[in-house]
């Protein structure tokens, strides 16, 4: 049953099905009719013989018991397609004469019904023959009358007819291999054309597969073409991203390729603190786009290790931060997995968390739940907190709340942007004396 | 101040060598990995500096090396990727602090100071108890098949008070006292919620409960 778990073509693996069974089927139809055929034939030689024997009775009866006066002879023999034998206490008759040794030992077996005698060693007569007796009394005289018939012949011509079922039979087979062939082929042909349009999709010849496919190719082809969307869209952003890049990033490098390259220009403070501020910009532009382009969003087949992830990053930060404690709440198994892109993740949990270490004066709390149909992550410090009116532009690009602690201000507006990838929600709040409190919810 | 600067970009190097040295560090720089290994080893530096993208190998692996060498100076590294997975690494690889690309040299140097600063007076401490050690200065648990796991820090200081005393009963009330101060008022399910994590880490046999009384971490060999 090996081959039927790993199928090489789908063809094949049908046809290896479809066609023993066929053949077995028929075998065995065949089998069943040549047995049918045996006993109905036997059923109706049967009643044959019984009307017989009553014919024979009646006119014995007729005859009142005198055998003699019936016509035996030619004309029985050519009424009776089969032998018989009447006995009477004084004579018996048998016809033809040839069947005596066979009909005698019945005549005097006594037992009335159907006998079948197989094998007679007596030569000259058939092997196989079925018989039927009767006994019965007309006036006082006992009579018997038994008539038979050679089955051999019957048989002979039953063989024939099985023969002939046979050679149908095989005829049949063929229709069947035949039909099945053109089954399978008419079924398989939509694959055909999937592989042609998916040829054509690689030659270029057209840009979405379009096929009119069964029901059962549906989801196939509507994963292809969300694919070729989303590499499509990924092409256009990265595309976009270079261009802004590039236009944001080459002027200041023009600026100060010309400053540097003038030598009889001097370079006084003034100067170097512009040129210091542009190649900052350069910076920044760099930073900010590389790791917008960096982020992947939902992807298919990519998983995350949420607690492991987590209890590396707080880790790192402990050490970072050593007089801060950075703590990790959560009832989750180790190895549960999310299906967030193992970068993505990292990179949400991690600028979240670094955050809250810049502004936190003791502690950082990360908890990281999951019900049915939910996952949230809360990253909570205990710093100064953000005032209620700039809540809601947290995250914004190009916003930053403060100027003294180091960095872009570019880390909230990445989880931000990841996290409406991800088609989740990002909430801020805080509490007096508690911080803030930036809590994520994804649905997926 | 004796600091060991990696670093194969030339002008870069320069540059810091002059403002380093401005700032009170005798500077010695190489670019090459090799190089860095053999002088980190012989030398007795007091920081060191350490670029991960050098031309003949990678920052980390000189890094491990020091590290299996017993070399402890405390090293920053100076790194152009900002993946949080870059930097977690090279923290597990045994940086103390680490610093993107391009950075201003003030903040390097005030980084130098804090790490030079936080590592005097730190005694390479280790407590082992059976089959666990548990690093102080790396806030890790290292198990005897040389897996290392991080820990936060109520985790690690729990684990180090549990280990400090393998066989001894500590209530949770003690517990709570090693792990919170006055301000703080934890309830106590807190400490069962944290055992339950350190179970998961080193066997719930090693942290057996005596009902009624607290914790006892044994020391299975």
């Amino acid at each position: 049953m090996r081959f039927l778990k790993k199928p090489a073509s789908v063809k094949g693996t049908l046809l290896a099905l479809l066609l023993p069974a066929g053949i077995g089927l028929m075998g065995v139809a065949w089998l069943v009719h040549g047995l049918l055929l045996d006993r109905m034939s036997r059923e109706f030689v049967e009643s044959r013989l019984k009307d017989e024997v009553v014919f024979l009775e009646h006119q014995i009866r007729d005859a009142n018991g005198e055998v003699d006066t019936l016509q035996t002879g030619d004309y029985f023999q050519d009424v009776f397609h089969h032998a018989f034998a009447i006995h009477t206490p004084e004579q018996t008759i048998i016809s033809p004469d040839t069947w005596e040794p066979l009909l005698t030992p019945l005549i005097e077996n006594e037992e009335d019904g159907t006998v079948r005698v197989e094998d007679a060693e007596t030569t000259d007569t058939p092997l196989d023959i079925l018989a039927y007796r009767k006994s019965f009394q007309v006036g006082e005289t006992p009579i018997v009358v038994i008539v038979s018939e050679d089955l051999g012949a019957l048989k002979r011509s039953q063989a024939a007819l099985h023969a002939w079922t046979a050679v149908v039979s095989v005829l049949l087979i063929m229709l069947l291999v035949a039909v099945l062939w053109f089954g399978i082929t008419m079924s398989m042909r939509p694959v055909v054309t999937l592989k042609a349009a998916l040829k054509r999709l690689q030659d270029g010849v057209i840009s979405r597969i379009n096929v009119q496919s069964p029901e059962e190719f549906h989801p196939l082809v509507l994963q292809l073409n969300q694919l070729l969307d989303s590499l499509d869209q990924r092409l256009e952003r990265s595309r976009d991203a270079l261009a802004n890049l590039s236009h944001s990033v080459k002027t200041p490098i023009a600026a100060v390729r010309q400053i540097l390259e003038d030598d009889t220009r001097p370079l006084d403070t003034n100067l170097r603190r512009q040129m210091v501020e542009r190649l900052s910009d350069i910076d920044r532009q760099l930073e900010a786009e590389m790791r917008r382009s960096r982020f992947a969003g939902p992807q298919i087949g990519k998983s995350a290790y949420p607690i492991k992830q987590a209890r590396d990053l707080l880790w790192m930060l402990g050490r970072l931060y050593p007089e801060k404690s950075f703590e990790l709440s959560s009832s989750l198994p180790e190895d549960t997995r999310w299906p967030i892109e193992e970068h993505d993740l990292n990179e949400v949990l991690g600028n979240l968390l670094d955050n809250a270490g810049k502004w936190s004066s003791r502690c950082v709390e990360l908890s990281v739940e999951q019900g049915s149909g939910f996952k949230r992550i809360v990253v909570a410090d205990d710093g100064p907190g953000v005032n209620h009116k700039d809540l809601a532009s947290l995250g914004q690009r190009g916003l930053r709340l403060d100027e003294q602690t180091p960095g872009h201000g570019l880390g909230l507006a990445i989880v931000r942007d990841i996290v409406t990838r991800y088609e989740g929600k990002i909430s801020f709040s805080t509490k007096s004396c508690s911080g803030l409190r930036v809590s994520i919810e994804l649905l997926r | 101040m004796r600091l060991l600067l990696v670093e194969d970009d030339r002008l870069l190097a320069e540059g810091l060598v002059w403002q380093l040295g401005k700032a009170g560090f005798s500077v010695d720089t190489t670019p090459s990995a090799r190089e860095a290994v053999v002088l980190g080893e012989q030398e007795d530096y007091r920081a060191v500096v350490l670029d991960l993208g050098l031309p003949d190998g990678n920052g980390l692996d000189v890094l491990r090396k020091w590290r299996t060498n017993h070399v402890s100076c405390p090293v920053l590294i100076l790194t152009a990727r900002g993946d949080w997975q870059d930097k977690v690494n090279g923290l597990k690889a045994g940086a103390d602090d680490y610093l993107a690309k391009p950075f201003q040299t003030e903040e390097l140097i005030a980084r130098l100071n804090a790490l030079v600063r936080r590592s005097e007076g730190r005694v390479h401490a280790q407590v082992k108890a059976g089959r666990f050690e548990l690093d102080e200065n790396r806030q890790s648990l290292k198990m005897d098949d040389g897996v290392e796991h991080t820990l936060t820090g109520t985790e690690f200081r729990l684990l180090r008070c549990l280990m400090s005393r393998p066989g001894h009963v500590f209530s949770k009330e003690q517990l709570m006292e090693q792990l919170y101060n006055l301000n703080d008022s934890p309830s106590e399910n807190v400490i069962e919620a944290y055992i339950r994590r350190l179970r998961k880490l080193v066997g719930s046999e090693t942290i057996s409960t005596r009902r009624g009384q607290g914790y006892i971490f044994n020391a299975i060999p």
